[in-house]
C-alpha cells in the first residue's frame, strides 16, 4: 500500500473507533484518532502501552443503585476497535495477557474487548536503546497477536495479513492494496534485519525458570532492591503487567464498582487487615515481581510475561535494570 | 568539582568505621548516560563511586525509605549510621529530614560536595539517547565537555543543565561532616520567572494549562515516592477511611493529588526537582512547588532545610501570627 | 457469558454473635434473594465466598457451612477493618452482595475411609467447620473425626454452643482449649500446639487439616512432624489479602499458585516446595 493513501485508509478505519499513537505535550499513548493528521507514525515506542485500551486504567465493572428499585447493571461495551501502528512487542503482550484473563474463570471486560479489537501492527525500523524483543521470541516483524503488519518501506508499506481480521480490512477497501512483488518482501526481510541488527541489548533466558528457583534466598535480590523507591512506573508501564486494585465508589444512593491497576511493588499490595504482610520489605517485592514475570507465570502458563520493549528500563528513575539483572542471574 | 580520587579515599574511610553500616553514593549506569544510586558497604564496592553533573537523584529520600522490620526475640536494633553523598538541595533535605525528627542527626554521616549543576535528563535524552555506550561529561565551567566510546564534544552547559540549577542559591551543601571538593564562590539569584509567567495569566488560563499536564498523569506516585519529605506511614492518598482521593485515575482525583501533595510539602520541600524528573509522563511540577516555596517565602520569609535547630514552619505557631483571615 | 465480578443480592437470615468485644465474630446466615440461584448453589467444604456491602468493598470468607445444609450459606466474620466492621453493623433482613464459590475445596472424596483430624485456633475454625459439619453427615464414609479447637480465652471461643453440644455426641472426639486460666474452665490449658501434643493422634490413615494464625500453623505442622506425620497427609488452608478471587489481579500469590483459586487449601507436601512468601 502506499503511504500516501495512509489518509484514506485511516478514513475508513475510524467509522470504527480507531486507536493510534498520538503525541500530546511531549508524550506519545494510544487514543482515539479520527484524522490521519493526529497519527503520530515516527515514533520508537509510546510511553504508556496500548494496553490501556483492552485493559483501562480505570474501568467500571458495574454500577448500583440501592433502595427500592436496587438494580446491579453491567456498563454495555460498544462497537468494534482498531488499534493501528502498535508495535510488534506489544501486541505480542496482548496474546501473553491473553493466558490469565482467559483461564478458569472468563474476564468478560478483557475478552469482549480483545475479541472486538482488531490490530493493524507497524514494523520498527529502528528499535530503542533498551529493547530485546530479540531474547524473547520476539523480532521487530513479529506477527505474533497481529491481525495485520505494516513494514514501511521508502515509499509504500509492505502489508502482511496475519489473521481472517486483517484479511477484512484488505477486502473492505480493495483499492487501496496492490500485490506486492518478490522485491517488496526481500526490502522488507532487509529492513527488518538491520533493525534487529541495530539491537544493542539482549539476554539468554534459557534455564531462567530452573536458575531462578536455585537462587530465592541469594543476596543479589538485596542489593538491587535497596535502590528501589517503591513507585509504580515500571508495572503501570510494563504491556505484560495486569496486576488490579477493585475499589467500590458510592454516594448514598448509588455508586459504581471500578476496577483499577495496581502495582506489586506497592508496600501496601499484601498488607492484611490484622498488619500482617507477607511481602513486607522491598527485597520481597521485587523479588516476586521478576520472578512472577520469569518463573511464575512461565510456569503457569507457558510463557514469560515480558516482550523486552524496555519501557521499565527507559523509564526507571534510579535505574533498575531488567537485562542487567538477568545477565546478573546467569553468572550466578 | 570534586577529585574523584580524593573523594572514593575519603569514602573508604567512612565505610570502614565501626558504626557505619554503608554508605549511599553514585555509581555508573547500566547504559548511556544514566547513573545509578549505590550502597557501598565494603571499600572495594566505594571504588564503583563516581561524581559528575550526571548525578541527578536525590539520595536522601534512602535514609526514609529503609524498612523497620520488627526484629526477632533477642535480636537488637541495629545503632549503626548511615553514609551518604549530598549535593548543594539533597543536604538541605537532610537538614529538613533532622528539623522534623524523621531521622536524628546522629544517624547519619554526611559527605558534602559543592555542586555546579546537574542534567537535566530529558535534554539528555534528546540529544544521547541513541548512545548505549558510557557517556561521561565535565563540567568545564560554560561547557560540558562529553565522552563517548572515547571521542570527545562541547556543548554549552546551558543547553543540558536543568532548569532548576540555573537559579540554584545552594551550591554547597549547608551541613556536612566532610566536604569533598572546593566551595563554590559564585553567587546565583533566584528569579520565580517561570512562576511568574504562570501568575501573570487569568485563572481560566491557568486551569487550562494544568488541565493539560494532570490529565496525562497516571498516579504511578514516583514524585511521591523520590521526595524524602514524603514519608508518612500512610499516604493521604491511599486511605480508605476515608477517602480523600479516589483510587480512579481521572481529571479530578489526579488533580486533587497533586495540589494536596503540593500543600502538604509546603514549608517543607527544598526544590531539588526530583518530582519533575522522575516523572514518566513530563508534568512540570516544580512550576507547582516553587510557586507554593516563593509563597512562603512571602508570607512567612522562610526556607526550608537550612538550620537543623530550627523548628519546620507549619508545626509552630506564635500569638503575632496574623489573623485576618479569621476576624 | 457468565461475568465473574457481578455479586448476587442475598439476604442476610440471621446473625448469630459468636464472640463479643474487642475481637467480635458474627455468623452471617445468608440465602440469596434470587430462589433458583439458591437450589442450585453448589460448593465444597473449604470454598469460599466474596462477600461485599455494595459502596465499600469486599472480603474473602471462607463458607463456614456445609454443603449438606440446603437452602443457605453461611459466613463468620471476624471484625478488624473497614468493611468487617460495617458487616457487623447489618442486622437480618439487609441485603448483602455475593459471589462464589471460589477456590479448591478439601478433597473430601479422597478422605474417605480415613480419620479426619481438625485443628483449628480462633477464627480459623471457620472452614474447618464446614469440614466437620460435611463429615458428620457423611459419618458412615470417614473412620473418625477428631476436633482439637482452641482460642485464647473462653469468651473467644467460636461456636462454643455447637462445640459443647459435640462433645457430648459418640461420633466425634472434641478437643477445646484455651490459652490462659479461667475460673469455671476444666478443659486443657494451654496453647493449641500444645495441646495437639498432649493427645498425641495417631498418624496411621489419618489427615491433619490445620487452620488459623500463620504462627499457630507454623507450630502445628512442626508438631504433627514429629508425631510422624507425612507431608501429604498434612493440609492447610491459607488466607492472604484478595481483590478479584479468581486468580487475575495477581496479589494472593505464593510463587505460582494463587491462595483464591490453586487453594486456599494446600497439602503442606505442595507448600514446601513452592519458594515464595506466606
Amino acid at each position: 500500500m502506499g503511504k500516501d493513501r495512509i489518509g484514506k485508509l485511516v478514513q475508513i478505519l475510524s467509522r470504527n473507533t480507531l486507536y493510534a499513537p498520538v503525541k500530546r505535550d511531549g508524550i506519545t499513548t494510544f487514543e482515539k484518532v479520527e484524522k490521519v493528521e493526529d497519527i503520530k507514525f515516527d515514533y520508537q515506542n509510546s510511553d504508556v502501552p496500548p494496553k490501556n485500551v483492552l485493559f483501562p486504567q480505570t474501568e467500571t465493572t458495574f454500577k448500583y443503585t440501592l433502595g427500592k428499585d436496587q438494580k446491579i447493571e453491567v456498563p454495555k461495551e460498544n462497537g468494534k476497535n482498531i488499534i493501528l501502528g502498535i508495535r510488534p512487542c506489544d501486541a505480542r503482550s496482548f496474546s501473553i495477557l491473553d493466558k490469565v484473563f482467559e483461564k478458569d474463570f472468563l474476564d468478560i471486560y478483557y475478552s469482549e474487548k480483545r475479541e472486538n479489537t482488531t490490530l493493524i501492527g507497524l514494523s520498527c525500523n529502528e528499535p530503542g536503546i533498551n529493547c530485546f524483543c530479540t531474547s524473547l521470541d520476539g523480532g521487530v516483524g513479529d506477527k505474533e497477536g497481529l491481525d495485520m503488519l505494516l513494514t514501511a518501506l521508502e515509499d509504500e508499506y509492505f502489508v502482511e495479513i496475519a489473521t481472517d481480521k486483517g484479511k477484512a480490512i484488505i477486502e473492505n477497501s480493495p483499492d487501496l492494496f496492490s500485490d506486492a512483488s518478490d522485491e517488496h518482501a526481500k526490502k522488507k526481510d532487509e529492513i527488518n534485519k538491520r533493525a534487529e541488527s541495530l539491537m544493542k541489548r539482549g539476554i539468554s533466558v534459557e534455564g531462567i525458570e530452573e536458575k531462578l528457583d536455585k537462587i530465592f534466598d541469594d543476596d543479589l535480590w538485596n542489593e538491587i532492591s535497596m535502590k528501589c523507591i517503591g513507585c509504580s512506573v515500571c508495572t503501570y508501564l510494563c504491556p505484560t503487567c495486569h496486576c488490579f486494585d477493585i475499589q467500590d465508589e458510592a454516594t448514598l444512593r448509588e455508586g459504581r464498582r471500578i476496577r483499577v491497576w495496581d502495582s506489586c511493588s506497592n508496600p501496601e499490595y499484601t498488607l492484611q487487615a490484622s498488619g500482617y504482610n507477607p511481602r513486607p520489605a522491598r527485597i520481597n517485592r521485587i523479588r516476586n515481581r521478576i520472578y512472577h514475570k520469569y518463573k511464575y507465570y512461565p510456569k503457569n502458563f507457558k510463557v514469560i510475561a515480558c516482550v523486552g520493549c524496555g519501557r521499565c528500563i527507559d523509564k526507571c528513575s534510579v535505574n533498575m535494570d531488567i537485562v542487567e539483572v538477568l545477565s546478573r542471574v546467569k553468572k550466578i | 568539582m570534586a577529585d574523584l580520587a580524593k573523594m572514593r579515599n575519603e569514602i573508604k574511610k567512612i565505610v570502614q568505621r565501626d558504626d557505619v553500616k554503608y554508605v549511599i553514593g553514585y555509581e555508573k549506569g547500566t547504559y548511556g548516560w544514566r547513573v545509578s544510586p549505590s550502597f557501598a558497604r565494603t571499600p572495594e564496592e566505594v571504588d564503583k563511586f563516581i561524581f559528575s553533573p550526571l548525578c541527578v537523584n536525590n539520595l536522601a529520600v534512602y535514609l526514609v525509605l529503609e524498612e523497620k522490620l520488627p526484629l526477632p526475640k533477642g535480636v537488637e536494633k541495629e545503632k549503626k549510621k548511615i553514609g551518604i553523598v549530598v549535593k548543594g538541595c539533597d543536604s538541605r533535605s537532610v537538614v529538613q529530614l533532622v528539623q522534623e525528627k524523621a531521622i536524628s542527626r546522629d544517624d547519619v554521616v554526611i559527605l558534602g560536595v559543592p555542586c555546579s549543576g546537574v542534567v537535566d535528563p530529558r535534554k539528555m535524552k534528546e540529544m544521547f539517547g541513541k548512545e548505549i555506550g558510557t557517556v561521561a561529561i565535565e563540567d568545564k565551567g560554560e561547557k560540558y565537555v562529553i565522552v563517548i566510546d572515547g571521542k570527545k564534544r562541547e556543548v554549552l552547559k546551558e543547553e543540558l543543565v536543568s532548569e532548576n540549577c540555573k537559579t540554584c542559591q545552594y551550591q554547597n551543601p549547608v551541613i556536612s561532616d566532610i566536604l569533598i571538593g572546593d566551595e563554590i564562590k559564585e553567587k546565583k539569584e533566584e528569579n520565580y520567572s517561570k512562576v511568574k509567567e504562570l501568575e501573570e495569566k487569568s485563572t481560566q488560563e491557568r486551569w487550562d494549562y494544568w488541565k493539560e499536564k494532570f490529565e496525562k498523569c497516571i498516579r504511578c506516585y514516583a514524585c511521591r515516592n523520590c521526595c524524602p519529605v514524603c514519608n508518612c506511614k500512610k499516604c493521604m492518598a491511599e486511605k480508605t477511611t476515608p477517602v480523600w482521593i479516589r483510587r480512579s485515575v481521572s481529571l479530578s482525583e489526579n488533580a486533587g493529588f497533586h495540589i494536596m501533595r503540593s500543600l502538604h510539602t509546603a514549608g517543607r520541600c527544598i526544590g531539588c526537582g526530583s518530582c519533575e524528573r522522575v516523572c514518566p509522563m513530563d508534568i512540570p511540577l516544580s512550576k507547582l512547588y516553587k510557586k507554593v516555596e516563593k509563597d512562603v517565602i512571602e508570607l512567612f520569609d522562610y526556607r526550608a532545610g537550612l538550620d537543623e535547630e530550627e523548628k519546620p514552619l507549619l508545626s509552630v505557631y506564635s500569638v503575632d501570627d496574623s489573623n485576618e483571615y479569621i476576624l | 457469558m457468565e461475568n465473574p465480578y457481578l455479586p448476587n443480592l442475598a439476604k442476610i437470615e440471621n446473625v448469630i454473635e459468636e464472640v463479643p468485644g474487642a475481637r467480635a465474630i458474627k455468623t452471617f446466615k445468608l440465602s440469596f434473594n434470587d430462589e433458583k440461584l439458591q437450589q442450585s448453589f453448589e460448593y465444597e467444604p473449604g470454598q469460599c465466598a466474596m462477600v461485599s456491602i455494595l459502596g465499600l468493598g469486599e472480603c474473602f470468607f471462607a463458607l463456614s457451612s456445609s454443603p449438606t445444609q440446603k437452602g443457605f450459606i453461611e459466613v463468620s466474620v471476624l471484625k478488624l477493618g473497614k468493611v468487617t466492621t460495617a458487616l457487623h453493623q447489618k442486622e437480618i433482613g439487609e441485603d448483602l452482595a455475593v459471589r462464589g464459590p471460589y477456590g479448591n475445596g478439601f478433597p473430601v472424596k479422597d478422605w474417605e475411609g480415613k480419620k479426619i483430624l481438625c485443628i483449628g485456633g480462633g477464627i480459623g475454625q471457620a472452614p474447618l467447620r464446614s469440614l466437620i459439619k460435611y463429615v458428620l453427615d457423611n459419618r458412615d464414609k470417614y473412620e473418625k473425626l477428631d476436633v482439637i479447637y482452641g482460642a485464647r480465652s473462653s469468651s473467644d471461643l467460636c461456636y462454643k454452643k455447637e462445640m459443647f453440644d459435640m462433645e457430648k455426641r459418640e461420633d466425634v472426639d472434641v478437643h477445646l482449649s484455651i490459652d490462659n486460666a479461667e475460673e469455671g474452665w476444666d478443659r486443657f490449658v494451654g496453647l493449641v500446639p500444645h495441646n495437639l501434643t498432649r493427645i498425641k493422634p495417631s498418624p496411621k490413615n489419618t489427615i491433619a487439616i490445620t487452620c488459623g494464625p500463620p504462627v499457630m500453623i507454623k507450630y502445628v505442622i512442626l508438631s504433627l512432624k514429629e508425631l510422624g506425620f507425612e507431608d501429604s497427609q498434612i493440609y492447610t488452608t491459607l488466607e492472604m489479602r484478595m481483590k478479584c478471587g479468581i486468580g487475575k489481579c495477581g496479589r494472593c500469590n505464593i510463587g505460582n499458585l494463587y491462595v483464591c483459586k490453586d487453594g486456599p487449601v494446600f497439602s503442606w507436601a505442595e507448600l514446601r516446595q513452592v519458594k515464595g512468601e506466606m
